[in-house]
């Protein structure tokens, strides 16, 4: 597998080999070129983008996109890992060589915020248009408060201290009319436990 | 459009030049806050009330609304080894307006929460909910997620949940029993508008 | 109660001009009913906001020439994929283009996978792609392990096997029911479920779920192969093929179903590498790509199996590979059941396992294409990043290329027969 990298040539960094993957780290300006070296050179065919990924590794950190490539020529996969830097984060999109990236990287612009030039239709694929976070970034918070949360109904429910415990105090709210010919028919005061719906079995 | 349910007004709004004529008069709800005829009146809708309520029960049209994993049971459920057509539940509408249940089968997120609630307000009264799924009763195992409404009692009102990740369609043919016990027992409560309160609560991504 | 002037006159819009219409609706705050031709439509037309195309496919999709019309289909529709939207531009009943909206079901897998352990993870990926379980829990199962630097004992390899090739069946099974439910067969769908509802069971038999199987662990499986299981199988043995063959006897050479399945939807085997289709789909056009093959996992290695592929690149090829991938599957498990090897089931692991720091691929054969799992580890309980690629998210995107020049009726065969699952597609 080395000498298939040494062949592109393209000052790469960070070779790493396990045992059935070949990984190595590229600049973002960079990753493109050497997606299309890797896919057009007749040795190295690699055609088949398997994956990319978007992988956030901090809050001063840098960003990475991480393509996985696939070859009939060489066994395992290929591991392509781009460096982007993450205060303007920005990388060529590779579109133009496989179609199906279109999705791959509209999710990675809706869930960590990476910009990809070169890409026709960058807009947010999961999340609805108008929201306005990076959820799979790590500085993403999720609130504690149901009632922050974008789907916010406050169900109060689910805070005891809005409990309201004289509830089961009180004479009920609603009254049904007696009915003389019905003998099993609910009486003026409806009382937990009585109901159908709580006496009857499952037939 | 608001209902005044104090004691004393008649939820009835009879037009002005009506009350000159003998014909038309109150019947005298304002005892009965949820409305329904009182007294003697009562015997010959309550017998004919009684099998209404058994028609609908027994064939509750279900609106396919399956989200996601439980969308799957509940095709399970209504397909021939567990078969949910012996209750009249077999004609999965696809339209809204022809639906009586809308079993919430699959987790509920954020986006669709708009879609669902407007099929849920074009479902014509008499109508009923099941949320189906730990998904759909309380967010489940999605509780902590930026995107899934924890409960679809969050946005519409509930009759029936059906826990279960995803519920075994036995479970969901049980929870469809209790919703014909919940239908029986209406015992001639739909003659006259009846008002479940607020048809949701509000919602922050809500247009309106 | 506003008192109208009975001397006021509202014109009828019929009599308005159109110029006059425009500027009536401009002043009262609306877009103008009919838009001149290549401007964008806008809110009225299709619910999308009423906002500047974000970007320059949106414009395209959004803008409309002369006779043409945006219609919604979805997200609830009758077609049972779940929960998508279509954005359909027709014109009449032919499609100019389509526009899908994902995301109606994005639950945030990924996200919540950061705060699992990793055991926990493998229950957190079951409702992905909810009809294929057991794939959905290898791939990260086959990444852990590499990162752990395990590996399941054999036995546990053949159970996984397995299992798996159980699920594919019934995944497949309900595919063909799908297909022709979304064309208005209902007899196949019934018979896929009474399929699906047998091996259901006897997965249920093995590990306790119905559905989403919590099977899967990091070294291995959770439960042996008990006696239900055993004689469900072999029960289910005896009688699969005459059902198969009694299902696709109804299906194939049905004359509406030919009609409608056969050059619709043709996708080019450099097409469909281009856009990432993979699985039974990629194969249906001819490119002999199977994972089994090309990456062998598991013990797939030791068994014998040949790569199918069809000629066509059409929906009926698709779902001729598809059954022919379910007879395979049948020769797969007989060959696992009979090579079955003794022994423990599960590699010893801790109950929370922390891997080095590293990173690790681990890639399935899904019965809707290349399922892969990306995980990243920083030595702590919980992955660092957890990142699924799921085949029928890729494989959407053929939709926009294959339907422009078709009816609209076409779409959901057509859908229907690369078999999207919307739990894998909006994660």
């Amino acid at each position: 597998m080395r000498l298939l990298t040494e062949r592109t040539d393209i000052g790469l960094r960070d070779l790493w080999t396990d045992e059935d993957t070949v990984e190595f780290q590229v600049d973002a300006p960079r990753a493109h070129d050497v997606l299309r070296t890797l896919r057009d050179d007749p040795d190295l065919a690699f055609f088949m983008l398997a994956d990319a990924a978007a992988v956030d590794y901090g809050i001063g950190q840098r960003f990475e996109v991480v393509y996985h490539l696939f070859s009939w020529k060489h066994p395992g996969w290929l591991r392509i890992r781009a460096h982007v830097d993450r205060a303007e984060p920005r990388i060529a999109s590779i579109t133009d060589l496989w179609e199906g990236a279109m999705f791959h990287e509209r999710e990675m612009y809706d869930m960590m915020g990476i910009v990809f030039d070169g890409n026709r239709d960058l807009r947010r694929i999961y999340m609805s248009p108008d929201y306005r976070s990076f959820p799979q970034r790590r500085d993403f918070v999720l609130p504690d408060d149901a009632a922050d949360s974008s789907a916010a109904g406050v169900n109060p429910l689910e805070r005891p201290e809005t409990w309201d415990l004289t509830l089961f105090n009180r004479a009920p709210a609603v009254t049904f009319p007696t009915s003389e010919l019905r003998d099993d028919a609910p009486g003026e005061a409806v009382e937990d436990g009585t109901t159908l719906a709580d006496t009857s079995r499952p037939r | 459009m608001a209902i005044d349910r104090s004691a004393g007004s008649s939820p009835i709004v009879i037009p002005d030049q009506a009350r000159e004529d003998g014909l038309l008069r109150e019947f005298g709800m304002e005892e009965h806050p949820q409305g329904g005829f009182h007294g003697l009146l009562e015997v010959i809708p309550t017998k004919a009330d009684y099998i209404l309520d058994l028609i609908r029960a027994n064939s509750l049209w279900p609106l396919l609304s399956g989200l996601s994993c439980c969308a799957i049971e509940m095709m399970s459920t209504a397909t021939s080894v567990n078969d949910i057509d012996r209750f009249g539940m077999f004609p999965f509408r696809a339209s809204p307006r022809q639906a009586d249940v809308l079993i919430v089968a699959g987790t509920l997120t954020t986006k669709m929460a708009g879609p669902l609630v407007r099929l849920w307000e074009q479902m014509p009264e008499p109508k009923w909910c099941v949320a189906m799924g730990t998904c759909t009763t309380s967010g489940g195992r999605f509780k902590r997620s930026y995107s899934v409404v924890q409960g679809v009692d969050r946005v519409m009102p509930v009759d029936v949940y059906v826990p279960g990740c995803p519920p075994r369609p036995e479970g969901l043919i049980y929870g469809m029993m209790k919703l014909h016990e919940l239908v029986k027992q209406r015992r001639g409560q739909w003659a006259t508008y009846v008002d479940r309160g607020p048809q949701r609560t509000r919602w922050e991504g809500d247009v309106r | 109660m506003t008192r109208i002037d009975p001397e006021t006159r509202i014109p009828d819009p019929i009599e308005l001009d159109r110029a006059e219409e425009d500027r009536l609706r401009s002043v009262a705050g609306l877009l103008p009913l009919r838009t001149e031709s290549g401007e964008y439509a806008g809110f009225e037309q299709v619910g999308i906001p009423d906002r500047p195309p974000q970007t320059d496919r949106e414009r395209d999709v959004y803008s409309l020439g002369e006779g043409e019309m945006l219609v919604n289909m979805g997200p609830q529709h009758p077609s049972t994929h779940g929960v998508m939207r279509l954005v359909v531009k027709v014109r009449g009943e032919i499609i100019v283009d389509i526009d899908p909206v994902l995301g109606y079901l994005h639950r945030g897998i990924e996200k919540l996978c950061e705060n699992a352990t990793y055991t926990t993870v493998l229950t957190y990926v079951d409702p992905m792609d909810y009809l294929s379980t057991m794939h959905n829990e290898h791939a990260p199962a086959i990444a852990f392990e590499k990162l752990y630097g395990i590996r399941a004992p054999r036995r546990a390899e053949y159970i996984r096997a397995l299992v798996v090739e159980l699920n594919r069946i019934f995944s497949h099974g309900l595919m063909m029911g799908f297909l022709a439910l979304d064309m208005g067969g209902i007899t196949p769908i019934l018979y896929a479920f009474i399929n699906r509802d047998e091996i259901v069971d006897m997965l249920s038999a093995i590990s306790g779920q119905r559905m989403l199987f919590n099977f899967f662990r990091v070294g291995g499986v959770n439960f042996d192969m008990n006696d239900e299981f055993l004689s469900r199988l072999g029960t289910w043995r005896g009688r699969v093929l005459k059902n198969i063959e009694m299902n696709e006897g109804l299906i194939t050479g049905n004359e509406i179903f030919r009609s409608r399945t056969i050059n619709m939807g043709t996708l080019s085997g450099q097409d469909a590498i281009s856009l990432g289709v993979t699985g039974p789909n990629l194969r249906a056009s001819g490119v002999p790509f199977d994972v089994r093959k090309a990456k062998p996992y598991s013990i797939y290695n030791e068994l014998e199996f040949e790569i199918i592929t069809q000629s066509g690149g059409d929906s009926y090829s698709r779902y001729l590979q598809r059954i022919a991938e379910i007879k395979q599957s049948i020769h797969l498990i007989d060959q696992i059941i009979d090579k079955m090897p003794h022994g423990p089931v599960q590699a010893q692991v801790p109950g929370i396992i922390r891997p080095k720091p590293g990173r690790a691929y681990g890639a399935v054969e899904s019965p809707r294409g290349l399922y892969s799992v990306y995980a990243i580890s920083d030595g702590g309980p919980n992955p660092y990043r957890f990142r699924m690629r799921d085949p029928s998210f890729i494989s959407l995107q053929a939709l926009p290329k294959l339907m422009p020049g078709r009816l609209v009726a076409d779409t959901m065969a057509v859908m229907a027969s690369f078999d999207p699952v919307m739990g894998g597609v909006d994660k």
